[in-house]
């Protein structure tokens, strides 16, 4: 019975104290200087990998804590987050970073309506309602706007 | 019906066509590079394609033996025309499209590619020249592990000929895909009825020369291919397995059909694409049904039908500033037998007896290899070596040939899509099988070095 509860309070302790990691984790990016909202929405290939490449520049230059990054899809640039993009290995590494993604609801029902079938995304893509929308949304919360 | 063996023990060099050009040895897996394209980054369509000016030299010392001694030795002149030792020439430009056919759908791929340069596709005989489609293809992604590849493409087989030919290291083919696998097809196997078995004068200049019914197969078929690759960690492997005509270029001419197939595995380093550094192993097998007549001195009738079957196995290493490959292929049935007695098709013996005709051994044996280094200390420069041998009918004593060759290379970077490509061949040949001083022997005592240089951008 001691043992039993020395063990509880160990595991309790263990648990408040990841708790505490993690608030910690999302307070610093709470706090980062630098906030950045990255477009896409072009069809060309070559912006895929530039976008990638502007958001890797971004957290080596500033740290991963430091600096906010959600890089946002629409149009033809949605293609970026199909589910089997060939980047799709390097979204990943990204939002091991902590780099987010969102994907245009309008755009995944326009290219619905060409396919047959909405598009499958990434898993790491979050849908918002429009892609332009989120971008002047995350300007007034005091995001720069990149378009690579 | 059989080859006329005392026609094949005169028939001594020429194996050297030189239709095809380049080098080997990359680590790249083709399949994937050549049949798909990257899933959600590809463009509704991409142009590109490349240009390859170049020059060749050889001394064209004239044949040293034979019916056609102080004659012009086919191995030592200038493909496509056979007409001079030395000169400039646009090898191949070739320009292509590839992409999706909707972006939106990664599932659909296409490639196509159109060759206007001088060479075997476009000249295979010689004459006005033909512009010529080489790649017209489709693949379909749709089904996990088993995409399928529809129309005229390259067969996945030997290294050497499946990598693409505008980022090979060398500017001519080794022995042992020259002769061996970059197929040519003719309508008569050259047997003859006058002397040693050789095409009678009488006969006529078109009938004996017997050349090429069709471009060269430039390691090219129709048909339809079910392949993949699968990551095991590090480790990447490839399947293909290919129903085709057998007839190169062209469209089926008989009721046979080629089949391939092809395992290779590559154990992946760091990098992608056609520059990925990877150390791969792997092996293939093909085999078909060739139709071809067997009259003599060129007429036709008497068309039988002979198997012809390639497999061989080989490895590429591609690691920082070092590049390694070797690769052996076996060969059975419709053995390329190069000209009689390393004369010029078409050509007169000194006696006006008889005519040079092309060879083909329906029934032979033949194997070749190759090994290659490479070595680029900077990113402008790579050195590269050589050692190729090619074994020719080894199942036919008096008739065997062997053809080694040394090939030094440099290569100059201009930028990643432009460089310039100079190699030096050091080229034997012997029949092994018969003394140094006779005629055979002397007759490959002609052929060549050779000095070959050329331009290759990317576009």
């Amino acid at each position: 019975m001691k043992l039993a509860s020395r063990m509880l309070a160990v595991l309790l302790a263990l648990g408040l104290s990841m708790t505490s990691l993690q608030v910690n984790a999302a307070e610093k990016k709470e706090f980062a200087d630098t906030k950045i909202v990255l477009q896409i929405s072009d069809s060309d290939p070559f912006k895929q990998t530039l976008v990638l490449n502007v958001a890797n520049n971004l957290i080596k230059h500033y740290g991963p804590d430091q600096v906010e990054i959600e890089i946002v899809a629409f149009g033809p640039g949605l293609r970026l987050l199909f589910a089997e993009n060939v980047n799709k290995d390097r979204i990943q590494s990204l939002v091991g970073n902590g780099v987010r993604f969102a994907a245009c609801n309008n755009t995944i029902r326009n290219m619905g309506k060409k396919l047959g079938h909405p598009p499958e995304l990434n898993p790491n893509a979050v849908h918002v309602s429009a892609g332009v929308v989120q971008i002047i949304d995350l300007e007034k919360k005091g995001y720069m706007l990149i378009k690579p | 019906m059989k080859i006329s063996i005392k026609k094949i023990a005169l028939a001594a060099a020429s194996a050297t066509m030189f239709w095809g050009l380049v080098g080997p040895v990359q680590a790249a897996n083709w399949l994937e590079l050549q049949g798909t394209e990257p899933a959600g980054a590809a463009p509704r369509a991409k142009v590109w394609g490349f240009i390859q000016p170049e020059y060749q030299y050889t001394e064209n010392t004239p044949l040293k033996a034979g019916p056609w001694q102080g004659q012009d030795a086919v191995f030592n002149q200038m493909r496509p025309n056979l007409e001079s030792n030395s000169g400039f020439n646009v090898l191949r430009a070739r320009v292509g499209v590839r992409g999706t056919a909707m972006p939106l759908d990664s599932d659909v791929n296409y490639f196509f590619l159109a060759e206007f340069g001088n060479n075997g596709i476009t000249y295979p005989a010689g004459g006005l020249g033909n512009a010529r489609v080489t790649d017209a293809s489709i693949t379909l992604n749709q089904i996990p592990g088993a995409r399928v590849r529809v129309g005229m493409f390259k067969y996945p087989g030997s290294e050497e000929g499946l990598q693409a030919i505008h980022v090979m290291d060398y500017i001519n083919f080794t022995q042992m895909s020259n002769v061996l696998l970059l197929e040519r097809f003719f309508g008569n196997t050259g047997t003859g009825t006058a002397g040693p078995g050789f095409c009678p004068t009488a006969a006529g200049e078109e009938a004996c020369s017997n050349n090429p019914i069709g471009p060269v197969g430039a390691f090219r078929d129709i048909g339809i291919q079910v392949f993949d690759w699968f990551n095991v960690g590090k480790w990447q492997n490839t399947y293909a397995a290919m129903l085709g005509n057998g007839n190169g270029l062209m469209p089926n001419n008989n009721d046979a059909y080629n089949y391939y197939l092809y395992w290779s595995s590559s154990l992946i380093f760091a990098g992608k694409g056609v520059r990925v550094q990877s150390w791969k192993s792997f092996i293939w097998y093909q085999s078909g049904s060739r139709s071809i007549s067997t009259a003599p001195n060129g007429a036709g009738g008497d068309v039988e039908d002979y198997q012809r079957t390639r497999y061989g196995l080989g490895t590429t290493l591609r690691k920082g500033k070092h590049r390694f490959a070797a690769e052996y292929t076996k060969a059975e049935g419709m053995i390329f037998n190069g000209t009689d007695a390393g004369a010029i098709p078409g050509a007169v013996s000194n006696n006006g007896n008889f005519i040079a005709s092309w060879n083909v051994a329906p029934e032979g044996e033949a194997d070749g290899w190759y090994v290659h280094y490479g070595y680029a200390p900077t990113q402008a420069w790579e050195f590269d070596i050589r050692y190729d041998q090619l074994n020719r009918l080894t199942d036919n004593t008096a008739g065997e040939r062997q053809f080694e060759t040394w090939t030094l290379g440099a290569q100059y970077f201009f930028n990643r899509k432009t460089r310039l490509v100079v190699n030096y061949e050091w080229r034997y040949g012997q029949a092994p099988n018969e003394d140094s001083s006779s005629t055979p022997n002397t007759i490959l005592e002609t052929i060549d070095n050779r000095i070959s240089t050329e331009i290759l951008m990317i576009f």
